[in-house]
């Protein structure tokens, strides 16, 4: 089977500062990668370079087989789709309008929305359990409710990749558990899912592959290769204990003792 | 969904009716209704729908619902160049006065547009409408001096002008200010769905397939041409591409792929009947309609914002 995404060599930054760079990844269908790191050391304009959407950019970036390089926004969009940190439809659309905006790739035009459409974006709001929001306003519904609500939007795209910025922050427990669920679901639907976080207790149960970004380099491997004290601790720049919990990985931050 | 067209579609028949067979002559013949209130009906029908739709894809191009022809400084623009023509002491006619005031709203789009990107950090939204903003009232200020100086002769005329004026003397106009209708109207209706997208913001509109920095380029010309003829033929009418789309954001939802159709329909209705309450209200004179729109309108917009409280941007 090919890989879903395959960058080579890859390096990003902003008007001059590179951020990132010789980067090498490659995701295959079913596989959910983490993306992990400290602030402001290249996970988002990864994600960004990958699509394009900003930051100057060199080295290879192969999607489903095929050059990005030599594809259109309109091709690239019908197999990858980006849910960004910030991202914040016109409150004034409904849930179902707001889901519909992702299958813009597959229209022309003007256009209505088709039966298909339709269908689709029915599909993707079920599998993300947003079909008993349809008619409400975007701007009235809580923030998981929104996350859930933009995922279905990216999957309305039908995407062989997803590319999310930390879709956990802000969100409580339940709903970041939930969140990471239905990741897993989709993964073992056969999407490849490219996420940056910060929530790795919660994270860590679902990766298959981790990328560990740094200041200046990267490492990547499995799980139980990159969820390590020593390692951990060395990049974040703080004491860091890491320890075997159910399925995943509990990282704490070693804290002085409260004053008595 | 349907019975909002068919509203919008009735006031606006009805708004033709009134604006043909009311005015200060009784019983009008028929060359009256003819030469002089078919034009005007004209006039006031594309004006109206061409400010409401370029308000409405300002608002999503730029994502601020602040963001207007008016405030973006187009019809100060066109207020300079027409202003200055009649300074010079030229004897033009209304057309040339017209051609030169779409060309000063058309200059000022693209120096709003070259400013904002010139700025550190390009051209987002909000610059873009504080560099309007600010072009606005430089417009303004060089307008009152051109008055200032001003032989008291052609006062008048360009007073006349900058309250916005509908009474086609020139038959001719509506057909002037035609291309640029179809053109702008044509160009905002076929890429309903990209001012969707624009206004979910440029990394979730890029990642979804639209060409920003080309479709912005292109719906910001469609926004000037649409209200730079206007201004042009017309003079500045404020108040049109505020109201109208926050209006029919209401009542019709946030869809762009309805909105514009309704933002059109609603603006012509609104500026034909604002058209003929300017003709009747001191009968045989007439109020100039830039004043009317703006005397209506803000407490209204105001009345809309204030109630309900929800976000209109």
């Amino acid at each position: 089977m090919p890989a879903v995404l395959e960058a080579g060599a890859l390096s990003a930054g902003y008007a001059g500062r590179t951020v990132l760079s010789g980067l090498s990844l490659e995701l295959m269908p079913g596989e959910i990668c983490g993306v992990i790191g400290p602030n402001g050391v290249g996970k988002s304009t990864l994600l960004r370079a990958l699509l394009d959407l900003g930051p100057e950019a060199s080295g290879s970036v192969r999607i489903c087989g095929g050059d990005s390089a030599e594809m259109s926004r309109m091709e690239r969009a019908r197999l990858v789709a980006y849910v960004p940190q910030d991202s914040a439809p016109s409150p004034g659309l409904t849930v179902m309008e707001s889901v519909l905006l992702g299958r813009h790739p597959h229209r022309r035009g003007w256009s209505a929305d088709s039966p298909r459409d339709l269908e689709v974006a029915r599909r993707s709001m079920e599998s993300t359990e947003t079909w008993e929001l349809r008619d409400r306003p975007f701007g009235e519904i809580s923030g998981g409710e929104r996350r859930r609500v933009l995922i279905a939007s990216a999957l309305a795209q039908e995407p062989r990749l997803l590319l999310l910025d930390e879709p956990g922050a802000s969100l409580d427990f339940r709903h970041r558990v939930n969140l990471w669920l239905l990741l897993g679901r989709l993964a073992s639907r056969g999407l490849a899912v490219l996420v940056t976080t910060h929530e790795t207790n919660v994270a860590s149960a679902f990766l298959h592959r981790v990328l560990l970004l740094r200041e200046g380099g990267h490492v990547q491997g499995a799980p139980e290769e990159i969820f390590r004290a020593d390692l951990l601790s060395e990049v974040f720049g703080v004491r860091l204990s890491v320890r075997r919990a159910g399925p995943g990985w509990q990282v704490v931050p070693s804290l002085p003792d409260r004053p008595s | 969904m349907r019975g909002l067209w068919w509203v919008l579609l009735l006031i606006l028949a009805a708004g033709i009716a009134l604006s043909l067979l009311l005015g200060p002559m009784e019983g009008a013949p028929g060359w009256v209704v003819l030469r002089l209130r078919l034009p005007r009906t004209a006039l006031a029908l594309m004006a109206g729908a061409s400010l409401a739709v370029s308000g409405c894809v300002l608002q999503a191009v730029l994502r601020n619902g602040l963001a207007t022809p008016y405030t973006l400084g187009i019809s100060a623009g066109a207020g300079v160049t027409a202003g200055a023509l009649l300074l010079s002491g030229a004897v033009v006619s209304r057309m040339v006065l017209v051609l030169s005031g779409t060309a000063g709203a058309l200059a000022t789009v693209a120096a709003v547009y070259a400013l904002a990107r010139a700025a550190a950090g390009g051209g987002t939204g909000s610059r873009i409408v504080l560099a309007g903003v600010t072009l606005n009232l430089i417009g303004a200020s060089v307008l009152l001096l051109f008055e200032y100086l001003s032989p008291a002769s052609r006062l008048v005329e360009i007073i006349r002008w900058m309250m916005g004026d509908l009474s086609a003397v020139d038959s001719q106009l509506p057909l002037y200010l035609l291309p640029f209708t179809v053109a702008g109207l044509a160009a905002a209706g076929a890429r309903a769905g990209v001012l969707n997208q624009l206004e979910s913001g440029p990394g979730l509109a890029a990642s979804r397939g639209v060409s920003i920095v080309r479709e912005r380029t292109l719906l910001l010309a469609a926004a000037a041409l649409l209200a730079g003829g206007t201004v042009g033929a017309v003079g500045p009418i404020g108040f049109v591409g505020l109201i109208v789309p926050h209006m029919m954001r209401r009542l019709a939802g946030g869809d762009y792929r309805r909105l514009v159709y309704a933002s059109a329909l609603g603006g012509a209705a609104l500026l034909l009947l604002a058209d003929v309450a300017a003709r009747l209200v001191i009968s045989p004179a007439e109020l100039p309609i830039g004043v009317v729109m703006s005397i209506l309108g803000g407490p209204f917009f105001l009345y809309l914002l204030l109630r309900g409280g929800r976000r209109t941007g």
